[in-house]
């Protein structure tokens, strides 16, 4: 089994064919393709995007129906495409694809999550993109906070 | 902020050698076409957003703050 150094946990082992590929990379990280997600149950639910390129790059970030459980999708004919999946509808969240906000931590110490610009990964063909809305719905750094209430 | 009313077909220069035309506007929308050199970038602001809330989100993150905040999400 292949190995992968980890930011946030030891070095661990993989199964082949788990590692989810990004061909455009992420903005700002063009040149990362290759991540590996790792969940951990007592940090539910909360999913971490491993750089496998990179041990020192891991995105951490949860899935969007958590901080809003409305959330829809706009994915254009190009991204879906490139996800393989039917671009004559929008993919159903946890049914075609996982939908994840990624969390920053901002200088004033408030989590925010970027919900402009989510992680839309296949779970046809392991593919992944972070397409950046073409709207004005949803925010690239929508605070989480304690006091928060999920959808606001 | 500099402000300028402008009709399609119309530009505004930048420094030297940056131009901003109106090619279109119709109802809450703007299609604007950009000449600038090479070496200057240019995008949607909203990539920037993202590209800066990436590279935050790649620093280091002290988990023992943010995984409660987020464990409480969705319960």
């Amino acid at each position: 089994m292949p190995q992968c150094e980890t930011k946030y946990f030891e070095s661990l082992n993989y199964e082949p064919g788990s590692e989810i590929e990004f061909p455009a990379g992420l903005p700002g990280f063009e040149n990362c393709r290759w991540f590996l997600p790792l969940d951990d149950p007592a940090r539910q639910p909360v999913l971490f995007l491993q750089s496998l390129e990179q041990p020192g790059l891991c995105f951490i970030t949860v899935p969007v129906l958590a901080i809003d459980p409305a959330y829809q999708l706009a994915l254009t004919a190009e991204d879906m495409g490139a996800l393989a999946l039917d671009a004559t509808r929008q993919p159903v969240i946890g049914q075609d694809v996982l939908c994840l906000a990624v969390v920053a931590f901002g200088e004033d110490d408030v989590p925010t999550a970027n919900l402009l610009a989510p992680v839309v990964i296949s779970l046809k063909n392991g593919k992944a993109v972070q397409p950046i809305r073409d709207d004005v719905v949803y925010g690239c750094r929508h605070p989480l906070s304690l006091e928060q209430s999920p959808c606001s | 902020m500099l402000v300028i009313r402008r009709r399609p077909g119309e530009a505004v220069v930048i420094g030297d050698g940056i131009e901003v035309e109106v090619l279109e506007s119709s109802a809450g929308r703007v299609k604007l076409g950009i000449r600038a050199p090479r070496e200057i970038p240019v995008m949607r602001k909203e990539v920037q957003d993202t590209r800066e809330h990436n590279r935050s989100a790649a620093r280091e993150i002290p988990l023992e703050l943010l995984i409660p905040v987020l464990k409480r999400l969705g319960s």
